[in-house]
């Protein structure tokens, strides 16, 4: 018996199979009168894994929701796959997002609904599959995150780290191949991280998914990123891009350097006798 | 159907199967397999493309079927890569079918409401205790009243509240004119609505009214304030400082709404009472003949009642909005229980409350 599928496209809908995962061009955004980011323009490439690096309050989770969608860049463009998410309808614009798997700071999981169904959500809402079939793909998922002893549990019993492995499971469930995580291994204990770290490495390495990890972590950056930019808030522009070990060790920018050495800013001069 | 090797019966995957394309795919291997339950089974996987997380756990939900010695299935020339994460499974971590949430019979339904109904009435006694000696200790002067934070919440929930009491106390005031006004002139006795109009805006419809409003409109906001305060652990916060949460959020809240509700209350009788006025000169009865009528129907005990009534309805109030508030669990979705419990609750205490005023006064 001959049991063939159609075929799809592997980046989801509407979306163009030769260029970057995701381009940004000449972003500039904010809130209100507030720029966050000015004048900013980088790929992503498929099959890559890029980190958004920079201090708190620079505007990385902003980033990361422009990208998505979310918010409008007040200038620039924004391209998923080659499509346009800023300039395309709005139903085109649902259909890239749904290309896109994404886990949120605090998990975002559903709280009517507990650990399975959450991760299930997206497969009870887009595919036909079967309820047996859908548990067991998102059981398998939770497994992959090591959350498979808590599948029953509601999210409001679940600790911010169980929270965010959910996240993760959820936005893989649709198989989507671009997947952004905003600071995942932030709260996770060093064994769940570095586990978390051979995670994304294996989906990368096994089914060539692009990662956009928004993180501080200096340790899971060096485990797992092709490459990095760096947002800087005074300047509202990414001061560095490239390999992170680069970043570290060749960096002529002290900001740079003060960041990957972990070094904090130099005390306030004293006077006295 | 093809044999691959010497009785074996073969499925030939190929191209991308994923999430959105499985589907078919898994039932008709699965069918495969029902239909060969005594051969083995290949399935050839040299012509996938792509596979995602849904055509991976397709795989390993044929190869962890139990099935007969030599009626194995196997997965012939799938990539490595793909290969290695459908190896990554152990089929002993699926075994048990996922826990589905029970449901549960009226008798146990009723039982555990029972339950609930009483553990929340325990927990209501002693809060109430907790708020007797804050307000203790407070007169004492051995706790800071935060009267500006009194202010704040009696602005919010007094003062931004009366042009909807006042809409409703006027729409209660002619509805009952003219309801009674209507039978009462078939009798010739329309100058006695008046008596009507004035007793139950008084004594029961004026505080009812506000109450309730009050109810939906603060006691609810007083739920989901402190709700999402503990859900954010805010209230932990104001714990570890020493404080006590009672003192620090409930009783600002108790002083406002015990305060508040009988001045709304005043005002919702007062426009009551003009409506009802408004509609009696459609009866005949004029403004002056109106106002004679009422001081000889009403008593300075009717309107005193009515204001205490209210004062008890205020208190009753922010006390289930606040309990309902720290009861509440984690979540968003707990945040919006104690609202609805609070809301609820608040409007079946009114009635009880009113219940037994009615019983000691009458």
């Amino acid at each position: 018996m001959d049991v063939a599928t159609p075929l799809t496209n592997r980046s989801g809908p509407g979306t163009n199979g030769a260029a970057p995962a995701i381009s940004v061009r000449h972003l500039k955004m904010g809130y209100g009168k507030r720029v966050l980011l000015d004048d900013a323009s980088f790929d992503v490439q498929r099959s890559e894994i890029m980190v958004i690096l920079g201090g708190s309050g620079c505007g990385k989770s902003s980033l990361m929701k422009n990208i998505i969608g979310l918010y409008r860049p007040m200038v620039g463009d924004i391209s998923i796959g080659g499509v346009s998410i800023v300039t395309t309808s709005s139903e085109e614009r649902a259909k890239l997002q749904r290309s896109l798997g994404v886990m949120y700071q605090s998990g975002a999981l559903f709280g009517s609904l507990n650990v399975l169904e959450n991760v299930r959500f997206p497969l009870d809402q887009f595919t036909t599959l079967p309820l047996a079939h859908k548990n067991l793909t998102a059981r398998m998922l939770l497994h992959q995150v090591e959350m498979a002893y808590a599948e029953s549990l509601m999210p409001g019993e679940l600790s911010g780290g169980m929270l965010k492995r959910a996240g993760i499971a959820r936005a893989m469930a649709l198989g989507c191949d671009i997947l952004l995580l905003d600071e995942p291994s932030a709260g996770l204990d060093p064994i769940t991280a570095a586990n978390l770290d051979r995670t994304i490495l294996t989906l990368r390495q096994s089914l060539g998914f692009t990662f956009v990890v928004v993180t501080h972590e200096l340790q899971s950056i060096f485990n797992i990123s092709d490459r990095a930019i760096m947002l800087d808030p005074v300047s509202r522009s990414i001061i560095a891009e490239g390999k992170p070990a680069d970043l570290r060790d060749h960096s002529t920018d002290p900001r740079v350097r003060q960041f990957f050495n972990r070094e904090p800013d130099k005390a306030a001069k004293t006077t006295g006798g | 159907m093809n044999h691959a090797a010497a009785g074996a019966a073969s499925i030939v995957l190929e191209g991308r199967i994923t999430a959105y394309t499985a589907g078919p795919v898994w039932q008709a291997a699965l069918d495969t397999l029902a239909n060969n339950p005594d051969r083995p089974v290949v399935v050839d996987a040299s012509r996938v493309e792509y596979i995602d997380d849904v055509g991976i756990a397709l795989l390993f939900d044929l190869v962890r079927q139990e099935r007969p010695q030599g009626a194995k299935v196997e997965v012939h020339d799938l990539e490595p890569r793909f290969a290695a994460l459908v190896g990554a499974y152990d089929p002993k971590d699926f075994v048990q079918p996922p826990k589905v949430r029970r449901h549960i019979g009226i008798f146990e339904h009723m039982g555990r409401a029972t339950a609930q109904q009483l553990a929340y009435g325990e927990a209501m006694l002693v809060f109430l205790e907790d708020c007797a000696a804050a307000a203790w200790s407070t007169f004492r002067g051995r706790g800071t009243a935060r009267w500006s934070e009194v202010l704040d919440i009696a602005t919010e929930a007094g003062a931004n509240a009366v042009p909807i009491v006042l809409l409703i106390g006027f729409l209660m005031g002619v509805i009952i004119a003219f309801e009674i006004g209507l039978v009462a002139q078939q009798f010739g006795a329309v100058i006695f609505v008046v008596n009507g109009v004035g007793v139950a805006m008084l004594r029961e419809l004026g505080p009812l009214m506000t109450a309730i409003v009050f109810a939906g409109r603060t006691g609810a906001a007083f739920a989901a304030q402190i709700g999402t305060q503990k859900v954010n652990e805010e209230v932990n916060a104001i714990t570890t400082f020493g404080l006590s949460p009672v003192q620090f959020l409930v009783l600002p809240r108790l002083i406002a709404a015990t305060l508040m509700v009988p001045l709304l209350a005043v005002l919702a009788d007062v426009v009551g009472i003009f409506g009802g006025a408004l509609v009696m000169v459609g009866f005949g009865v004029s403004f002056v003949q109106f106002y004679n009528q009422l001081l000889g129907a009403v008593t300075l005990t009717d309107f005193v009642l009515g204001v205490v009534k209210a004062a008890v309805y205020g208190l009753a109030i922010a006390a289930i909005g606040c309990e309902r508030g720290l009861a509440t669990g984690a979540g968003a979705t707990s945040v919006g229980l104690s609202t609805t419990s609070a809301v609820v609750t608040s409007i079946v205490m009114i009635v009880v409350i009113d219940g037994i005023f009615t019983i000691f006064t009458s």
